[in-house]
């Protein structure tokens, strides 16, 4: 019991930034956060407001060396960006993320709240293999639940390609298993 | 010139890659967040001097404070960290260098080839990041938050010239840019690829380098290892780590790291505004000097000798002055000859200050380059924050 919590812990500590590297809160805030850590840390974000324009000069070059987002999803970006962190003005207070929790529908809460669609679509690759993809490589497999479960907990890498998927260690068993259910429906 | 054959290589031939070295346990906490083949922040920051301030996590980034920096040749576990994609594992006996593009004959070296068949130099030369002191400018500009003295260093290189490499291939007419292509992989694969171009002059310069070793070692993986570009004086960028291609082009390379990163204003700008459309590439270092003892704000008794490091990415340094009166009054100190075969590392000053009263005393450094040119007490403000070469000051407690 002692060792299990000890790990929960080693692991908690180990992904410090997963936990704790945040924008303000407001319309976009997730969606930048989980794009723009894809590759560096949000404190390049925090200490440097800047103007619309070096904003937009700034998304541009971020889209040209590969950071996956659709123009839709840059647009949105660069409004946040240029609300919340706008270096002619002080930010307003912090609200809810609208876009984040446009939907009341549970799963994609948790999905845009760890981060999942970052990297997954539900029918094309974007960094991680489309939700779809994953349900077809699990379809009739009885224990596929579990293990699926087990893996969006772990992380890793290996059956997709190279690039690893950090690990959710904060999720519950409850959350992770509506997941893994969800994930496996898409067909 | 030391074969680059080396422990490093032994290492990987014994561990065989990125599995292994996660099994020993280095960097476990980050081994599931990088990819496999790279190496993790923690296995670099375990080569770097415990002085070392690291700035940002992910990318790495890290330098010394310039009081840590008071040496003629860079330690180099004081040189900068700084990538803009990962550390990659790359095997030295599997490496190639391919010349392609503009040239009579497309050729292919190893490491090895290259040590055997050109003529291999030693040499000293300064690396320095564009955005080195970016923290300094207000308001702030974006990306890494280099300290005012920081990201920059000037160990030996030990390669071939790359104008060598160009003369063998044979450079057709009309080629103008020579652009390299680093190995270093992104979080993501549509990460864009690293490269950068540079003209034709400083290609064929003879201070411009593929070089293996570093301060007479095989390249620390985080500085290349096993093969980079030295293009020193010029902004870091340029010189291509963990190089596998050259390529000659009749234009600059057009890409991300071309055009829309290390790009200047080419007059100055309102601050806070955003780039003209006709700005220009970032190249060569304008003059630059930092204090490098005493320490801030150290307690001292007696004569006080100011040393530092000056430096400048075209031409020469010529002088460098120190005040220690805000600049009201400026005095000459002690340069270090200029070195003919090193005629990109920087000089040391020395500058003997005997106080008249204890009490606290502000020491300015400026240095003035051989085309006239002197530094600023404050650059030009410009959006991606480069090139800051502002006045270094250190002030110190003169006891009785």
């Amino acid at each position: 019991m002692l060792r299990r919590e000890l790990g929960l812990l080693l692991l908690a500590l180990a992904f410090p930034v997963c936990g704790q590297d945040k924008l303000i809160s407001g319309p976009g805030s997730t969606l930048t956060e989980t794009k723009c850590k894809i590759c560096h840390e949000l404190q390049h974000i925090r200490r440097t407001p800047l103007s619309r324009g070096e904003w937009a000069d700034n998304l541009k070059n971020m889209k040209e060396r590969g950071t996956p987002m659709t123009d839709a999803e840059q647009a949105a970006i660069l409004e946040y960006l240029s609300v919340y962190y706008n270096r002619d003005k002080p930010a307003p207070a912090p609200s809810a993320d609208t876009l984040a929790t446009a939907s009341d529908d549970p799963i994609e809460k948790l999905l845009g709240a760890n981060g999942c669609t970052a990297c997954h679509a539900l029918d094309k690759k974007v960094v991680g293999p489309a939700f779809r993809e994953v349900a077809a490589k699990y379809a009739g497999d009885a224990g596929a639940g579990l293990r699926l479960a087990a893996k969006i907990k772990a992380g890793g890498q290996g059956n997709w390609g190279n690039v690893p998927m950090p690990p959710n260690p904060a999720l519950s068993e409850k959350d992770l298993q509506a997941l893994a259910g969800w994930v496996l429906q898409q067909k | 010139m030391k074969n680059p054959s080396d422990s490093r290589r032994q290492f990987l031939g014994v561990t065989a890659g990125a599995s292994a070295l996660a099994a020993l346990g280095v960097g476990k906490s980050y081994a599931q967040t990088e990819p496999p083949g790279t190496i993790s922040a923690e296995m670099v920051k375990q080569d770097k001097a415990k002085v070392m301030q690291w700035h940002s996590e992910r990318p790495l980034t890290g330098s010394v404070p310039a009081h840590e920096h008071d040496f003629d040749v860079t330690p180099s576990d004081r040189m900068f960290v700084r990538n803009n994609l990962l550390t990659p594992v790359i095997d030295i006996n599997e490496h190639k260098l391919t010349i392609k593009g503009l040239v009579d004959k497309e050729l292919s070296f190893s490491v090895f080839d290259l040590a055997k068949n050109f003529r291999t130099v030693t040499m000293q030369g300064m690396l320095e990041c564009a955005g080195s002191g970016r923290s300094a400018y207000k308001p702030n500009a974006s990306g890494t938050p280099w300290l005012e003295t920081g990201g920059m260093g000037c160990p030996t290189w030990g390669g071939v010239r790359l104008s060598e490499l160009l003369k063998a291939a044979g450079v057709k007419p009309g080629a103008v840019h020579v652009a390299g292509q680093g190995g270093d992989p992104g979080m993501v694969p549509t990460a864009a690829p690293v490269i950068r171009s540079i003209p034709m002059k400083k290609a064929m310069d003879d201070s411009t380098l593929v070089a293996w070793a570093m301060n007479g070692q095989p390249l620390p993986w985080v500085h290349g290892y096993p093969l980079r570009l030295v293009v020193p004086g010029w902004v870091g960028s340029a010189s291509t780590k963990w190089l596998h291609t050259l390529t000659v082009l009749d234009a600059p390379f057009k890409g991300t790291y071309m055009d829309s990163s290390y790009r200047v204003p080419p007059r100055p700008i309102e601050p806070g505004t955003k780039m003209p459309p006709d700005a220009v590439s970032a190249e060569a270092w304008p003059i630059k000097s930092i204090i490098t003892s005493p320490a801030p704000n150290a307690h001292v008794k007696g004569p006080v000798t100011v040393r530092g490091r000056a430096w400048v990415g075209e031409g020469s340094v010529e002088r460098v002055e120190i005040s220690s009166d805000e600049g009201k009054t400026w005095q000459r100190a002690q340069l270090s000859p200029a070195q003919s075969l090193h005629p990109l590392a920087w000089r040391t000053f020395t500058y003997e200050h005997k106080p008249q009263n204890p009490g606290y005393v502000t020491f300015l450094a400026r240095a003035w380059d051989s085309a006239g040119n002197a530094q600023p007490a404050v650059p030009a403000w410009n959006p991606l924050g480069y090139f800051w070469n502002g006045w270094h000051r250190v002030g110190v407690l003169v006891e009785a």
